[in-house]
């Protein structure tokens, strides 16, 4: 790609820069922002372990070993099946939008008979039928030039130069959906490659919408999804992914959101697998009394490295923020949590509460766990907390004195221990979803 | 089927707490072991259990002519052995009901036995419920977590009338129980009692005596028995108390 080459690059951003093909028949916009988009990646390459943001994560493979996304327009050489979906999805879903090796699988998919007012559908599509909605947040995901993005935002950046495809889910203003929208992102090819995926979810005044997302694959691949949320005022939105990688998967899922006035978020990650997992959200409250939770629960095993990342920006008064992350780091797992509530200057009575509870399996396994808060306003009720213990040694004895093994009985406490974060869910149906996904990992678990 | 020999416990810091015990069950018995505080009584009841934090330093316990002390605790269990916890620990996250199936399948799959299902395991508990008086309500919630005390010792009695051990030791399972729990108790005891098990009851009051006859009563005191007889032993402790180590011998 000779356009683009002329400028400062960095070592790693390299074979993405030769792996660039152009989309065919893309509107002009897009491709230019894909072109500003890697020359950025190229100028900023990885993100750095000295930053912040991402001091704990090792990226180590991933810069010696790049996966990079595969041609454009290549065939599936194996599709997965209806079993498949079957498998991983969850049942009460009506609606379900399949995204295999990030490409969009109408055969798999049940996006037809939505309400009047709803439009769901792939980000391709919404790129040819709705320009208007789409545009902007795809040349520019968090609001500002791609040229503007600080080096914590390369992946974005790089998501906006490759994403092949996604979601959007725009409800129109006072409609509720009444089922659960399903996103299931799978995998199919064996040689591994780079998925990224660009979504948006946009609910007007008054929209109602709830959202259960999985990711699953097998082999070594890199999934890079990044997800616009746009409330408008009023409006709700549920939603609850389920990180369930390959054990060699690397996974980077990043939510933008914006709340106007008493728009109300839920949002809940569980984290399962995935060799190298980040999970980030990074949420402005614009309008006053919003309501946001941002709940999970991860449990690392192995070697694999999972770090949840939350960044939650009050900017207007009277908004209420709820955050309790529990972690399981086992093996040689190292989890961490990384939550930051910000309340500007004049967001006074914001209402936040940030907890990050953990437990550390044995000697080699590490957790990290650092909650912040950034007080600008002087009328405020923000707490934020930390703990990292081992299982309750009093607890284990009492069910090792009914007969129940060791190992079952430490997987009988993990399970308890994560499952106080998945009860703050509000449907009994996901809730059992989500512990049977939980049973299923705590049974292949080795500490 | 249980024979304690010249035992010695002592804690992790290095107290002796046991020096010295004898006592022999035979199936069918029912023994209560009484004594002041601190006299070794629940350090007895941890070390047959297999609780960590205990070093036995000389002895022998012989189980159903095992070597007990060899056993972890959980394979204890599983051989019958089961303990009525003084302090039944609260577990937030897990299930009564779903512990309890767990812990029966243990012992099933232990002693080649189909394992429950669900619905059998209803039924199963609903029979036990019945008989002792216990509400169903108990059931759905986490393991002793929000429990009253009678609530809690409730809940023992009823895992033993669910695990029907062959070994059965009771830790004080009638101490601050008002009178109602203790018939509870006491009802759930005698129920239990059977020509293949043995119960033995650790208590520092004759009250629960009243309801359940023991056929021995021990005295411990300062980490010996220092005395056994029948259960009129129970009815002079209660009527002269426990006296300073070694007056009662």
């Amino acid at each position: 790609m000779s356009a683009v080459v002329d400028f400062p690059s960095k070592p790693e951003a390299r074979p993405y820069l030769d792996a660039f093909r152009r989309p065919a028949g893309e509107p002009d916009w897009l491709l230019q922002a894909r072109e500003r988009s890697l020359a950025r990646f190229a100028e900023l390459g990885f993100p750095n372990r000295r930053g912040e943001a991402w001091r704990y994560l090792d990226l180590g493979a991933l810069a010696e070993r790049p996966i990079l996304p595969s041609a454009a327009g290549r065939v599936l050489a194996r599709r997965p099946g209806a079993a498949l979906v079957a498998e991983r999805s969850f049942a009460p879903a009506e609606w379900r939008l399949v995204l295999v090796d990030g490409h969009f699988a109408p055969e798999l998919s049940a996006v037809e008979s939505l309400p009047t007012g709803v439009w769901f559908g792939s980000t391709k599509a919404a790129v040819a039928e709705r320009p208007g909605l789409v545009r902007e947040v795809l040349e520019k995901p968090h609001g500002s030039e791609p040229e503007a993005a600080d080096a914590a935002r390369a992946f974005s950046i790089l998501n906006t130069a490759f994403f092949t495809n996604g979601f959007v889910l725009d409800v129109a203003p006072g409609v509720a959906l009444d089922r659960p929208i399903e996103i299931l992102h799978l995998t199919a090819a064996d040689a591994g490659a780079a998925y990224h995926t660009r979504s948006l979810v946009s609910l007007a005044a008054g929209a109602r919408a709830e959202l259960v997302e999985t990711f699953a694959g097998a082999g070594r691949y890199w999934r890079n999804d990044v997800v616009i949320v746009r409330l408008g005022e009023g409006a709700e939105l549920a939603r609850t992914v389920l990180v369930d990688e390959a054990e060699e998967a690397v996974h980077f899922g990043e939510t933008a959101g914006c709340l106007e006035m008493a728009s109300h978020l839920a949002d809940f990650v569980l984290v399962l697998g995935g060799g190298t997992v980040r999970r980030e959200h990074s949420i402005e409250t614009v309008g006053a009394r919003t309501h946001s939770s941002l709940n999970g629960a991860y449990l690392v095993s192995g070697r694999n490295q999972a770090n949840i990342v939350t960044t939650i920006d009050h900017r207007a008064p009277g908004g209420e923020t709820r955050e309790l992350v529990k972690g399981v780091a086992a093996g040689r797992g190292h989890g961490a949590f990384q939550g930051r509530i910000t309340v500007r200057p004049g967001a006074q009575q914001v209402d936040a509460h940030q907890m990050s509870r953990n437990l550390l399996l044995g000697r080699r396994a590490v957790v990290d766990t650092k909650p912040e808060l950034e007080i600008f306003a002087d009328d405020v009720k923000c707490s934020h907390g930390a703990a990292v213990g081992d299982l309750d040694t009093a607890a284990l004895f009492y069910l090792e004195s009914r007969g129940i093994p060791r190992d079952e009985a430490r997987r009988l406490l993990i399970e308890a221990f994560l499952r106080e974060a998945v009860e703050l869910l509000q449907s009994p149906a996901l809730r059992d979803h989500l512990m049977a996904r939980l049973g299923r990992r705590l049974a292949e678990l080795e500490e | 089927m249980l024979e304690i020999h010249n035992l010695h416990a002592r804690l992790a810091d290095g107290r002796e707490i046991l020096k010295g015990i004898d006592l022999t069950v035979a199936p069918g018995e029912v023994h209560a072991i009484m004594g002041p505080n601190g006299s070794g009584k629940s350090t007895l009841a941890a070390v047959l259990a297999g609780r960590e934090g205990y070093e036995v330093t000389a002895g022998s316990v012989a189980y159903l002519g095992r070597d007990l002390l060899a056993m972890p605790a959980d394979e204890r269990a599983r051989e019958g052995l089961f303990l009525a916890f003084q302090y039944p620990v609260e577990i937030p996250g897990v299930n009564n009901m779903y512990f309890l199936r767990a812990a029966l399948n243990a012992q099933r799959r232990h002693r080649g036995e189909p394992e429950l299902d669900a619905g059998q395991f209803l039924r199963a508990v609903r029979a036990k419920l019945k008989q002792l008086d216990i509400g169903e309500d108990l059931l759905q919630r986490a393991v002793n977590v929000g429990f009253s005390g009678g609530e809690k010792k409730r809940n023992e009695v009823f895992q033993m009338a669910m695990l029907e051990p062959r070994l059965a030791i009771l830790d004080e399972t009638d101490s601050g129980l008002d009178i109602d729990a203790l018939k509870v108790v006491a009802r759930g005891v005698n129920a239990a009692r059977a020509p293949t098990r043995a119960i033995v009851m650790i208590t520092h009051y004759q009250r629960l005596l009243n309801y359940v006859e023991p056929d021995r009563v021990h005295v411990l005191q300062g980490g010996r028995i220092v005395q056994s007889g029948d259960k009129s032993l129970a009815q002079e402790l209660e009527r002269r108390g426990y006296g300073p180590a070694g007056e009662a011998a």
